[in-house]
């Protein structure tokens, strides 16, 4: 087994809003080290980092919007998120919970923050990520994985040192609460200060982290504060992390699918002609409808 | 001018040599809009054909009761010019606004009648967009007195096939020349057609 190395940490960028309810970095595709490709299957990464939103009587959000191709995975840390799609679907993503859709074939929805919290407002934290599909899943049935935090599997850190919720994938023998359509692990470190633990994944799985709280030094060297994106090398397997104080973090290593990428707005797909058949089965009812 | 969509589009579309992309780029001047920002008014005129390197456009007239009537969206790749204003020096009667930030090409006429006059295949290719632009209209005109709503707006989507999702609906509903509450029933009405769940 050999160490698997820090590759860069990258602080985030200039926010920009996602519709009027989501103030976001974008760490994936910045460009640069970080495309589609670097970190496939993770091809999109927005980090709303703590902000606080003032009471609103209309929720602030996204409205309509479709997606193709691939699968989203909200992650809230902070504040309530409401989603409705074309397919009658709906749901409250509350703090520590995770929504994994499986957009697939296509889905419509708008996504909003909760109507009772936004009338108190608040502060907000949330992580978006696009999971790509494998050519062959693309057109799959779409579908909801809501999970609640409590359901999410827990492994405790020693020495009372905090713990980690395996979101998807496995860690010490304890396997996560989604499932998922190819290889990966999606890990939420909750770690007291001086806290450590030790990973290890196959030196072609992409890996990452997001500090979201406090903050974390690697392999005893590279330190990452919050809010902070450290990738790390595809060099080796083992890696260490050490909280040097109250930490949040979002790991993430996953198999590459290793397949062509042909991306334009909310879809994503293998070829340009499948792109094209994505705009017009839109543009001409095939993903539903729904109300704005 | 090197890394401009212009550029590329005129060589990959011209027989042109560097030298008369230079000719041309020498008097064009860029031009950064935020979303909301105007590069022309009403009333104002107009001196050049715009190229739109990235973002998204579009001309717009406001009737005398105050309404927006869309007349074209001009994405990424495409031109925009009030010929009435440009070659017949007449006050413009339309807006031109940036819809999402843009960066805008601005070219001189003087500078394409010069390029015409030294190179065929550009002359050619001038014609050709112009006589594409007047098919366009043509179409356009045609279906505003004959097509029902709904051909127009699989029309639209054929023509810009992302624009969906870029402009707010009530701007596509002023182009089709219907209400938004239409637009939303023609596209209930298809989903209802087309969606499988």
């Amino acid at each position: 087994m050999t160490k698997r190395s820090v590759e860069m940490v990258a602080s985030p960028r200039e926010p920009h809003y996602v519709g009027d309810g989501f103030r976001v970095h974008n760490f994936i595709p910045s460009g640069f080290r970080l495309d589609m490709e670097r970190m496939d299957p993770i091809i999109m990464m927005d980090y709303n980092s703590k902000f606080y939103f003032s009471p609103s009587e209309k929720p602030r959000g996204v409205g309509v919007h479709p997606h193709r191709g691939f699968e989203t995975v909200t992650i809230a840390y902070k504040g309530k998120v409401e989603h409705h799609d074309s397919s009658g679907g709906g749901g409250v993503i509350s703090e520590g919970d995770v929504q994994w859709m499986t957009a697939a074939s296509g889905v419509l929805h708008k996504e909003f923050h909760e109507k009772e919290w936004s009338k108190k407002g608040g502060d907000f934290q949330m992580v978006q990520l696009w999971v790509n599909l494998p050519a062959k899943d693309k057109m799959s049935t779409p579908k909801y994985q809501a999970i609640k935090n409590e359901s999410i599997p827990r492994y405790h850190v020693e020495n009372n040192g905090g713990e980690i919720e395996i979101i998807a994938g496995e860690y010490k023998g304890i396997k996560g609460a989604a499932t998922t359509f190819t290889s990966m692990n999606m890990l939420n470190l909750k770690l007291k200060s001086n806290a450590e633990a030790s990973f290890s994944f196959p030196s072609n799985f992409n890996t990452a982290m997001l500090v979201i709280e406090g903050s974390i030094q690697v392999n005893d060297k590279d330190v990452a504060p919050t809010d902070h994106f450290i990738l790390m090398s595809n060099d080796g397997e083992d890696f260490t992390i050490k909280a040097t104080d109250d930490a949040i973090v979002l790991l993430l290593s996953a198999a590459p699918i290793g397949e062509p990428i042909a991306a334009h707005g909310p879809f994503v797909m293998n070829t340009r002609q499948e792109l094209m058949e994505a705009f017009n089965d839109f543009n001409t009812g095939k993903f539903g409808y729904l109300e704005d | 001018m090197n890394n401009f969509s212009l550029t590329s589009y005129l060589t990959s579309n011209v027989d042109i040599t560097t030298q008369e992309v230079e000719l041309l780029s020498a008097n064009c001047k860029l031009k950064r809009l935020k979303r909301g920002e105007y590069i022309l008014q009403q009333g104002a005129l107009c001196h050049h054909v715009f190229f739109v390197e990235s973002g998204l456009m579009r001309q717009y007239s406001i009737d005398e009761k105050g309404k927006e009537h869309v007349i074209q969206f001009a994405p990424e790749n495409w031109f925009l010019s009030d010929r009435e204003s440009l070659y017949f020096n007449k006050p413009s009667l339309y807006y031109f606004q940036a819809i999402e930030d843009s960066v805008l090409i601005m070219i001189e006429e003087q500078s394409l009648l010069k390029l015409s006059k030294i190179n065929a295949s550009f002359l050619e290719f001038n014609n050709k967009l112009l006589h594409n632009h007047i098919r366009n209209l043509q179409n356009r005109i045609n279906q505003l007195l004959s097509s029902t709503a709904e051909q127009r707006y699989l029309d639209f989507v054929k023509m810009y096939p992302d624009l969906l999702l870029r402009v707010p609906l009530i701007m596509v509903a002023s182009y089709l020349g219907i209400t938004p509450e239409s637009l939303s029933r023609i596209r209930k009405d298809l989903a209802t057609k087309n969606f499988r769940k």
